[in-house]
């Protein structure tokens, strides 16, 4: 079966099967989305140091507000869940199908701890204050957190789909082999955009006592 | 016989030339807007960076588009080519030629990147050499050479306005003279300044994004919610200005229009004092004073200030000198009398040229602009068209803003009448 | 996929079993009617289908343009009302941009890429299907604005209790096409998203949105058919250079687009959910919508530009007999407008008060881009040099290409210059330049295109004489309505403005300009007549009725579904020309014949995924509307679109063998001429 498949998969002129190369091209036109959400956080950042004010009327600076132990460890599951992905894919080239089955159930249970931190937080976040409607930074930093997590529920929903998907033995061969190496690929790029989101949101706010963005000045006013 | 006429396609350009020949009459230049006849630095500095831009363009067009009508005319298909072979050799380009166009453009372009770079920096605020040289020979020597001192000494020499732009109309107020809203003098759509002092005008938005353009006297800038904009600029020429947002704003844009007034400084100075001195009493039992009451009673005061009568409002148009202005809702409606108006541009030969108020045309502006704005209704029980659709007094009255709303905003046309001549007491 | 391997090549699709995929449900494989036309994969008709509702939408757009020129005609008429005209000028700038040009560009692409690469097909033909239908769907929710707008005026709603309710009573987006946030956006501190627009608004941002996904889904496929599906000895500097610019227009779309996207999220948020993006009364800075919107803007424009620069860089060199002078330096302009468009959005923005230093750089960007677009130009005269011209419609039509481009490039070079322009930034003057560029410029490149290449799409000859006749009326139209318009500008007048007083001496003008304007509508209606009266009714042509140069007129017209018979193999740049007339270019591989070739399958998936963007593009601004459950369309719409994607996926390509005309294949000759 896959064997007809890949006969009619004609020889590309670069060697590069279409669907990985499409993959790249959408990952290109993310990385565009996404730096321009970050680049929105990172001008309103600069733009007004001083936090936000939460519902009490108190001044809140936003290190007090992150929890960067809890955020260290959903990155490092993340970092942990793209290994895993990278042993999915390999098996996936090797024939392992079993052993495939079992590093996508990793990164799709480290994905939905990911995302489960996520939604601690943001519950955090509003509880401390910071809501989308209440200061630019909150509207910037739930917009762009929220984006990411988005893209990584839509990964997660992908990998189970693609999980049940290989228990009807039609995912195999070369096209199977390249259909999980493109989620990968996926999976990758969101797990290397959180990084830099991480490093942009959370730990420039950690350089020096006050953040990179300074003292906490009042905001500039209109 | 179709294919020859269109060899000729080139000669399109003839009567598109023939337009702008015909578009370049003296008074074509000197309409009310033109930007092509500057009466102030910032002006003549971007029209010369034009016309430097349309100089250049019009040689290039000739040239290029010259040959473009030369080869499609030279080398047009005739009878006999198709014998000859098909594939034609020495086609495929040559790269002298190719980078010595592109050489012969960059040139081109440096030829106006250069006075555009200057013309940048001095547009963008006032320069140092706005100061008198007088002054300035008696400063220089004495100052420390720090930036600041000389910055100052420039500082004392501007007037700073600030215009604040709403939908639909501007706000002009002069900090340095005590003409603010604050201190409930400021100006709406008419800005005056005198003539030869460089002016910087702060640009302030309330709501939406605004642009302030005076064609004859500076480009535009914008006003941006958000953001502390400026610009400058000084007339050479006393006179009555015409200008406009020219940044869309919402339903009446079109109607966002305002003046601005150069004067000598003598007579600023006159008129600053005026702009400061309160309303005169209204004589008791006249229509003007019933027109006084209803003023309060229809919650006008809500939202307008009248300088000695009722000081309540600071968000609508300062009505303390209405009637002295030229102009009404925005500067749409024009309170000169048209009639005499033209015919003085015409004797004059100049648009700046203007007539004083005329009071009929004043009255029935006010009648028009009151009666209009969704307040009163007409017979059928349907708010008359709008002056400007989507202006506060009608949005307040749907919404019942500022006590604005259905049963208190239904003027007769007595009660309007009354209200005019009020109005027009306020010189 | 599994089943393909049981069918046997056939002369027909016809003669097959009906297939079902791997889901097991039968798919349509009807080749003519209604469902064939909806559930096609074929890039030819997926083309047409692009060019029709492109031409459609032309016409909507000019009748939008000729009201607002009827408002103009006379000082303070009042043909429409304010609100009404800011819809029109809104609506009109949209639908040209979105629906005219861009699809009528993605038509151009469907139908020749695949053809001048010597492909069978794009890279996923289902992928294709789904960005033409959910261009359709995006166009449909932009455009149904227009219908609240009128059942709004005409007093349907006022029963309704969500209808009582509304503050801002607009249907139709009126904030020109660039929307400018806090006009489009809110106002007011803690989330009370107070606004200044109505549900208008929420049309456009949804309706460009659902757009944005369309032309993404189709650039990505175009990339990756350009890079991946050349026929061999097709290397990159032997594609022709309408592919060229195809490519980079495809790039610049998918690095572009996201900026927009972004924008629109963070506007759709501040209006729906009251964040503070825009919102100037919470900190928001308005100006940052006017960065992300032209980081999207600039590129756009050449996207519109570049495809149309492609096609007269193919009409040119076959109308006159020679081969495109200086080749690599059009690919490689193309490449660095397409680069430096990137760097120069701010020129937009020049009279937002961004600063000296920024200006001048922003400035001298864009006079820099004057030579690249200035060498295309030079160009483009080298091919005509020495060459035979033959005046033909296209000809005619490319011609005044360049004629009205050089205009519009000119007035642009005045632009650059920051100083004069804060004179000239949004009035008319703007107006008559790019309109010289997207109108003059684009739209004479495309009607050159459709005239090049109808008799290749349907095998039917375009009446000439009609042709020229309203070629004539639209080049001269279009000049009497926008050469005058530099005037005016200069003359102060302000762009998007309903009405003007007399006494500006803006009346005689805006007169002509308003009979400029009828006699290019009724050029373009008349060009457009005669397109669709050829398609059915046109004489019948030869195949390679311009003696042209590249692959697609090898074969015959209309062209069979599989394209080529065999697949080719070529051994030059203008391949076809050379082997007409020199020696020979092209081979073909030793495939097709009674092997056959290997079709892909009809779907309804693609159109089933795109109609999920329907009912979410529909439910959002009526949930803005406050009416009651629209919520419900919105999670419909987005669970149909996922189910489709799902099924999509599931019921895998398919395929079947199909008989070509046999030949055997001949190498051709490795050995290339100097280019």
């Amino acid at each position: 079966m896959s064997d007809t498949a890949a006969a009619h998969e004609a020889p590309t002129s670069t060697g590069i099967d279409h669907k990985k190369l499409i993959m790249w091209l959408f990952l290109a036109s993310d990385c565009m989305f996404f730096g321009t959400l970050i680049s929105t956080h990172l001008l309103y950042r600069k733009l007004y140091p001083a936090g936000f004010t939460d519902a009490e009327g108190h001044q809140r600076f936003i290190q007090n507000l992150f929890n960067i132990e809890l955020t260290s460890f959903s990155t490092f599951i993340l970092l942990m869940s793209s290994f895993l992905m990278a042993l999915a894919v390999s098996a996936m080239h090797k024939g392992q199908i079993k052993s495939f089955r079992r590093n996508v159930l990793g990164v799709i249970f480290f994905g939905l701890i990911f995302l489960g931190c996520q939604v601690f937080e943001f519950t955090h976040f509003y509880h401390q204050g910071l809501t989308i409607q209440n200061s630019v930074l909150g509207s910037t930093f739930y917009v762009l957190t929220g984006t990411h997590g988005t893209h990584v529920a839509i990964g997660v929903l992908w990998l189970i789909l693609m999980y049940f998907y290989s228990f009807t033995g039609k995912l195999g061969g070369h096209m199977g082999a390249l259909d999980v190496e493109v989620a990968g690929l996926y999976w990758h790029f969101v797990d290397i955009v959180w990084i830099i989101i991480f490093t942009a949101v959370y730990l420039v706010e950690y350089l020096g006592p006050n953040g990179i963005w300074g003292s906490g000045l009042p905001a500039v006013a209109k | 016989m179709f294919s020859r006429f269109f060899s000729r396609v080139g000669l399109l350009a003839a009567p598109l030339l023939a337009m702008i020949m015909a578009g370049c009459s003296k008074a074509d230049m000197t309409v009310r807007q033109s930007t092509l006849d500057p009466k102030g630095p910032v002006a003549q500095v971007q029209y010369d960076l034009f016309m430097a831009t349309v100089w250049l363009v019009v040689i290039l067009f000739a040239l290029v588009g010259g040959l473009l009508v030369y080869a499609v005319i030279k080398f047009r298909f005739r009878a006999g080519d198709e014998n000859k072979p098909a594939i034609v050799e020495d086609g495929h380009g040559n790269p002298l030629i190719e980078i010595g166009l592109i050489t012969a453009s960059i040139g081109a372009l440096v030829i106006i990147a250069i006075p555009t770079l200057s013309a940048i920096w001095y547009t963008d605020d006032v320069p140092a050499e706005s100061v008198p040289t007088s002054k300035l020979s008696v400063w220089y020597p004495r100052i420390e050479g720090t930036r600041e001192n000389y910055a100052k000494a420039v500082e004392e020499q501007v007037l700073e306005v600030d215009a604040i732009g709403k939908q639909w109309w501007f706000r002009f107020e002069y900090p340095q003279l005590g003409l603010t809203n604050d201190a409930k003098h400021s100006i709406p759509n008419e800005m005056v300044i005198p003539k030869g002092v460089a002016v910087r005008i702060n640009l302030r938005s309330e709501d939406v994004i605004h642009s302030f353009w005076v064609p004859k006297l500076a480009g535009k800038v914008d006003l941006m919610p958000g953001r502390k904009n400026h610009m400058w600029l000084q007339a050479s020429e006393t006179g009555h200005y015409y200008g406009q947002c020219a940044e869309f704003c919402g339903d009446s844009h079109a109607y966002m229009l305002f003046r601005v007034e150069v004067v000598e400084p003598a007579e600023f100075a006159k008129w600053v004092q005026k702009q400061k001195a309160d309303a005169a009493p209204v004589a008791a039992d006249t229509k003007a004073d019933k027109g006084k009451a209803l003023f309060a009673a229809k919650s006008c005061v809500m939202c307008h200030n009248i300088g000695g009568h009722y000081g309540a409002g600071a968000f609508a148009p300062d009505l303390t000198h209405v009637a002295s202005r030229k102009s009404l809702a925005g500067a749409w409606l024009d309170n000169r009398d048209p009639k005499a108006q033209l015919a003085l541009e015409q004797k004059t030969n100049n648009t700046e040229s203007s007539v004083e108020v005329d009071p009929a045309t004043l009255k029935a502006n006010l009648i028009k602009w009151i009666g209009s704005s969704g307040v009163s209704h007409g017979t059928d029980g349907k708010p008359t068209k709008d002056v400007k659709p989507g202006n506060r007094m009608h949005y307040y009255k749907m919404f019942n803003v500022a006590g604005l709303n259905e049963t208190n905003q239904k003027f007769t046309a007595e009660e309007l009448d009354c209200l005019a001549e009020y109005l027009l007491t306020l010189k | 996929m599994s089943h393909d391997s049981h069918h046997a090549p056939v002369a027909c699709k016809t003669e097959l079993a009906p297939e079902r995929s791997d889901l097991g449900l039968i798919r349509p494989d009807r080749s003519t009617g209604l469902i064939d036309w909806l559930t096609t994969v074929d890039h030819k008709k997926i083309g047409i289908l692009y060019g029709a509702f492109a031409m459609f939408y032309f016409l909507v757009g000019g009748v939008e343009a000729l009201a607002i020129r009827t408002q103009l005609a006379r000082p303070d008429n009042d043909f429409v009302t304010a609100r009404m005209y800011n819809q029109l000028f809104t609506m009109h700038g949209t639908t040209m941009i979105f629906l005219g040009v861009m699809p009528l560009s993605a038509a151009f692409f469907n139908f020749l890429v695949p053809l001048q690469i010597g492909a069978r097909d794009v890279a996923f033909p289902r992928l294709n299907a789904f960005s033409l239908w959910t261009f359709v769907f995006g166009a449909f929710v932009l455009n149904a604005s227009w219908f609240f707008e009128f059942a709004h005026l005409a007093g349907w709603f006022n029963s309704f209790e969500w209808h009582k309710a509304l503050v801002y009573t607009d249907f139709a987006p009126a904030n020109g096409w660039f929307s400018y946030a806090p006009l489009s956006g809110t106002f007011g501190q803690n989330g009370q998203a107070l606004r200044f627009t109505g549900v208008g608004t929420d049309f456009w941002i949804i309706g460009i949105q659902v757009l944005g996904i369309a032309s993404l889904a189709a650039s990505f496929n175009f990339i990756c058919t350009i890079i991946n599906m050349r026929a061999k000895g097709m290397t990159m500097m032997r594609l022709p250079v309408f592919t060229w610019m195809t490519l980079v227009t495809a790039v610049l779309i998918i690095l572009a687009f996201p900026a927009i996207t972004v924008a629109l999220i963070e506007l759709m948020f501040d209006r729906a959910f009251g964040a503070n993006f825009f919102n100037p009364s919470s900190g928001g800075q308005p100006v940052l919508w006017q960065h992300l919107f032209w980081i999207f803007g600039h590129p756009e424009v050449y996207i519109l530009v570049l495809p149309a620069m492609g096609i007269v860089s193919e009409v040119l060199p076959t109308f006159s007999g020679k081969s495109l002078f200086g080749y690599p330096i059009i690919v490689f302009s193309g490449a660095v407008i397409g680069f430096l468009g990137f760097a120069v959005w701010s020129h937009h923005m020049f009279t937002t008060g961004l600063g000296p230093v920024p200006t001048a750089a922003f400035s001298l960007l864009t006079m820099a881009i004057a030579v690249p677009t200035g060498v295309k130009i030079f160009n483009w005269l080298g091919t005509i040099w020495g060459g035979r011209v033959r005046f033909t419609p296209p000809m005619v039509l490319a011609l005044g290409f360049i004629w009205m481009f050089m205009c519009g490039g000119f007035s642009g070079v005045m632009h650059s210059s920051a100083p004069a322009d804060s004179q000239q930034q949004d009035s008319y003057f703007v107006i008559a330049h790019f309109h010289y560029v997207l109108l003059g410029g684009v739209l004479l490149g495309l009607m050159a295109g459709l005239y090049f290449w109808f008799p290749k799409i349907f095998g039917r000859m375009p009446n000439a004489p009609i042709a020229y006749i309203a070629s004539g009326m639209v080049i001269l139209g279009f000049n009497l309505a926008f050469g005058p318009m530099h005037y005016l500008g200069l003359a102060g007048m302000p762009r998007r403005t309903h009405t003007y007083h007399a006494g500006n001496g803006w009346e005689t003008w805006n007169f002509v300009a308003t009979i400029g304007a009828y006699i290019l509508g009724l050029g373009v209606f008349l060009a457009f007549v005669n397109l669709v009266w050829t398609a059915f009714r046109g004489k019948k042509c030869s195949n390679d009725p311009w003696d042209g140069r590249t692959l697609e007129w090898s074969l015959p017209s209309p062209v069979p579904e599989y394209n080529f018979a065999q697949a080719p193999i070529v051994a030059a740049r203008d391949a076809y020309f050379e082997d007409k007339h020199g020696g020979k270019r092209i081979g073909t591989e030793n495939d097709g014949g009674e092997a056959g070739v290997h079709m892909p399958s009809q779907s309804w998936m693609p159109l089933l995924a795109s109609a999920g963007f329907l009912f979410a593009g529909f439910g959002m601004p009526m949930m803005a509307m406050g009416i009651p459950h629209a919520g419900w369309i919105v999670i419909s719409g987005l669970g149909v679109l996922f189910i489709g994607i799902w099924l999509w996926a599931l019921e895998g390509p398919g395929g079947y063998m199909l008989k070509t005309p046999a030949a055997s294949g001949t190498p051709a000759p490795t050995e290339t001429v100097a280019h």
